[in-house]
């Protein structure tokens, strides 16, 4: 996606950081004016509460995209704290301090999802309505054999010192793996910024599994390497 | 509008300062222009006391009446206190679970009391010092520091009679105190290392932003346990039966501490302290201390690389290391923080200082008064809640970036349930027994519905300060749901509300009369010094007569109330006995060379 459609923040007249379309009308919590933005009344100047429905992108006042802009979301990031941290507010009626209590969280909860890019797609799968499945998903198939056997090995070597050679190849491969399916993820999002058909969800859920898998497999690995060295 | 202070309440000593026109002071003691006050508190009787260096020149003769490094101890329940500590502190009789309690004089106390008469004297300072009432306060905390320790922080300044404005992350407050006339771009590694606790905490600086990326550090390893390892090479020269003696402890701990401080400076020292009524001596260089103490501070390194790893970032990767903290004046420490980061840290700042100016500087940002600064600090440990089995589930993971808050759904799990049970555990281990309890929670007033279909939504807040707050709501009927916290390791509000109503009927206690025992407290220490010191060396008969008067003077003086009187008489005995002072040091550090030779020479 391009940044020059999206103005920086500071520029922006309070209009631009308008909440999507379809929203019902906001109305100031403090004066009742209903033209407002999404951060400050345009009348009273008054800090104002994120909506309850605030999408992560929307609190960037970032377009809904997969292949997201990395240092403009940065940008954004502290830009809005600049503007909205709590810090700022120390002065001011409880009101205000709470509102900049909760948007600043929300503000810290979203770049943290979003600049991440597996927690970033799983996020839109559940904008999506698709649950990435914590516990109960079933092993990715071509995962299968390389969990078992990991895990069978990380068993032998809990009571054989001597192969930990061998678990630290494996630890390679599963880094190896973790990295390729990471540039898959990035292929994916240049290629299908606004996945939304089934197919697409479907091999974003598929990448996202995978990942998540290996990730908790290296985790364990690296905690029996760990384990030995002490 | 007011001024906001800024408060490091530290280990060893503790500090005031503001900022103003862009820079940072600090406030001094009125009577004796030091800028620290040591974080000692001495009973003289039931709620007599004396708060800085009259209660350290106390600590000596009446260990079990004074608390020092008051600190190591906030938000601590009796299962955390070391078998060590036990015998360092007067506690009170351990009387079921919760809060540490110390009894003096037969009254208990809490630690966030004696912190709250820390700050009182930091208070009083201000007032004399600059005619101004102080309000509102930052204080500043080890970046380490959990929940509990932060709670009772600011149990201290509300029992102060202080407004808490904010809890501040001590590294970051150096990195703040650093960052404003430096090049303002970078990484930079903040290593704190004090009495008590160490930090280490690895910031972004980009155009006035301060983005802590991560924290680390050990709450129980600072200049403390290096004083103690000191005292056990010390005591090998007392009699087995009078080691735990507290009297002959605190003797060999002052004397460690002025060791350590001197081997700084110096190769060698003569380390002398009495006991017993003798006087033990033993020669200590620089290259045994370190030899004693390198081990720990080694320890501060697993700390460093777990920070760096958190940040994303290896050890080559930094711009710039501060140093903060009286133990970061040791060479053996900088050379170990030289070697680990590959930097030359940076030194131009007090180490004792720098916190409390950083606070100034957040203190000035708060007050409104400059906005081209920004702090966003981190939360230092993971937060969850206990679920079934004993695990800790996660819900906030450890350098989240603060405020933050996460919301989760719960619901009944028998019919007709009315109240739901939380446990809430701050650590980075598996199961609950392992972590840290925060506080217990209770949901309560659920409608009586059939098992699963109730649905609370329970939101998890860390302010601004890293303090947690819980907030609950029904999501079917939208009402909000009443918590009732009760704090594992810490004072309720009612508590905290019963220990104001107490110290108000005490307020009485007129500072005028503290400030009397304290300076009369100072004269009996030199007058003890100064005895023992003419007892010792031969005096020319001039000096003599003009120390005979001053003496007498200052005893005079000590007889009637008039504080004031007794400071100006302390100084001029000062005066009058200082070309002896100089002349026994002469000989102290002659004869240090001397016994050097001899040794050499055998």
């Amino acid at each position: 996606m391009s940044e020059t459609n999206v103005p920086p923040l500071a520029e922006a007249s309070p209009q631009s950081h308008q909440v999507g379309t379809g929203r019902r009308p906001l109305r100031c919590w403090r004066c009742g004016e209903q033209e407002r933005s999404l951060l400050f009344c345009q009348r009273c100047g008054v800090i104002q509460p994120f909506p309850e429905d605030t999408d992560y992108f929307e609190v960037f006042g970032l377009p809904r995209s997969l292949a997201l802009d990395q240092n403009l979301l940065k940008q954004r990031y502290y830009e809005l704290h600049r503007l909205l941290h709590p810090d700022r507010f120390q002065t001011s009626s409880p009101e205000e301090r709470q509102a900049s209590l909760r948007n600043t969280a929300l503000i810290n909860q979203a770049y943290r999802t979003l600049k991440d890019p597996e927690d970033r797609g799983v996020y839109w799968l559940t904008l999506h309505g698709e649950a990435l499945g914590k516990r109960n998903q079933g092993v990715p198939p071509d995962l299968a054999a390389l969990v078992f056997e990991t895990q069978e090995l990380l068993e032998e070597f809990s009571q054989d010192p001597a192969r930990q050679a061998e678990v630290e190849r494996v630890r390679e491969h599963i880094v190896e793996r973790c990295a390729a399916l990471r540039a898959r993820l990035e292929e994916f999002y240049a290629r299908f910024p606004s996945a939304a058909g089934s197919a697409e969800l479907a091999e974003l859920k598929r990448i996202l599994s995978a990942l998540s898998y290996l990730s908790t497999l290296l985790r364990d690995v690296e905690r029996a390497l760990e384990k030995h060295s002490r | 509008m007011k001024r906001i202070y800024g408060i490091d309440l530290g280990t060893t000593h503790s500090l005031i300062a503001y900022s103003e026109g862009g820079t940072s002071h600090i406030v001094c003691d009125p009577e004796t222009g030091s800028p620290l006050l040591p974080s000692v508190v001495s009973f003289l009787g039931p709620d007599q006391y004396v708060v800085g260096n009259a209660a350290k020149a106390r600590a000596l003769k009446h260990p079990r009446e004074t608390i020092a490094s008051v600190k190591r101890l906030m938000g601590l329940g009796w299962e955390h206190v070391s078998a060590e500590d036990r015998q360092a502190y007067p506690f009170a009789p351990e009387e079921g679970g919760g809060i540490v309690r110390f009894q003096i004089h037969g009254r208990t106390y809490t630690p966030p009391e004696i912190s709250a008469l820390i700050l009182s004297e930091l208070k009083r300072w201000v007032r004399v010092g600059l005619g101004e009432e102080v309000e509102q306060v930052i204080i500043t905390v080890p970046a380490y520091f959990n929940d509990s320790q932060r709670q009772a922080t600011r149990d201290a300044g509300r029992l102060a009679g202080l407004d808490v404005v904010r809890l501040l992350n001590e590294p970051t407050a150096a990195a703040l105190a650093y960052g404003l006339d430096k090049k303002k771009q970078g990484h930079i590694a903040v290593y704190d290392l004090g009495g008590g606790t160490f930090d280490i905490s690895i910031l972004h600086l980009h155009e006035g932003i301060f983005e802590v990326l991560s924290t680390s550090g050990d709450t129980r390893l600072g200049g403390d346990d290096m004083d103690r390892l000191v005292v056990d090479v010390l005591l090998e020269d007392v009699p087995d039966s009078a080691r735990t003696d507290p009297d002959v402890l605190q003797a060999a701990l002052s004397a460690a501490e002025q060791a350590k401080r001197l081997l700084s400076e110096q190769d060698e020292t003569v380390v002398q302290f009495e006991a017993l009524g003798r006087t033990y001596q033993r020669r200590l260089n620089r290259q045994q201390l370190e030899h004693l103490v390198r081990p720990i501070v080694e320890r501060t390194l697993d700390p460093c690389r777990q920070a760096l790893s958190d940040a994303g970032l290896s050890n080559k990767d930094l711009d710039d290391v501060v140093l903060v903290g009286g133990a970061t004046r040791m060479p053996l420490v900088r050379a170990i923080v030289r070697e680990f980061f590959c930097r030359q840290p940076h030194t131009e700042l007090d180490p004792d200082q720098i916190v409390a100016l950083g606070a100034a500087v957040q203190a000035g940002v708060l007050s409104g008064r400059s906005d081209d600064v920004l702090l966003l600090d981190v939360v230092p440990l993971s937060l969850g809640i206990e679920t079934v089995g004993g695990v800790m589930e996660r819900i906030i993971e450890r350098n989240t970036t603060i405020p933050c808050s996460v919301r989760q759904e719960f619901t009944t799990f028998v019919d007709n349930q009315t109240a739901v049970d939380f446990h809430v555990l701050q650590g980075e281990r598996e199961l609950a027994k392992d972590n840290r309890s925060l506080a217990r929670f209770q949901l309560r007033g659920i409608e009586p519905q059939p098992a699963g279909v109730p649905r609370i939504e329970v939101t998890f807040t860390i302010d601004a300060n890293g303090i947690l707050n819980v907030t609950a709501r029904d999501k079917r009927t939208g009402r909000e749901q009443s918590v009732d916290v009760k704090p594992s390791y810490g004072l309720t509000d009612e508590e905290i509300e019963r220990m104001l109503e107490e110290s108000f009927e005490h307020a009485e206690e007129d500072v005028r009369q503290r400030l009397l025992i304290e300076a009369r407290t100072d004269a009996e220490s030199l007058l003890r010094v100064t005895r023992k010191q003419l007892s010792a060396t031969h005096v020319p008969t001039e000096e003599q007569a003009a120390i005979d008067r001053a003496v007498a003077a200052l005893e005079e003086a000590m007889q009637g109330e008039d504080y004031n009187l007794i400071r100006d008489r302390i100084e001029d005995l000062k005066q009058a006995t200082d070309p002896l002072a100089r002349r026994i040091m002469d000989e102290a550090i002659r004869a240090a060379l001397e016994n050097k030779r001899v040794d050499e020479l055998a």
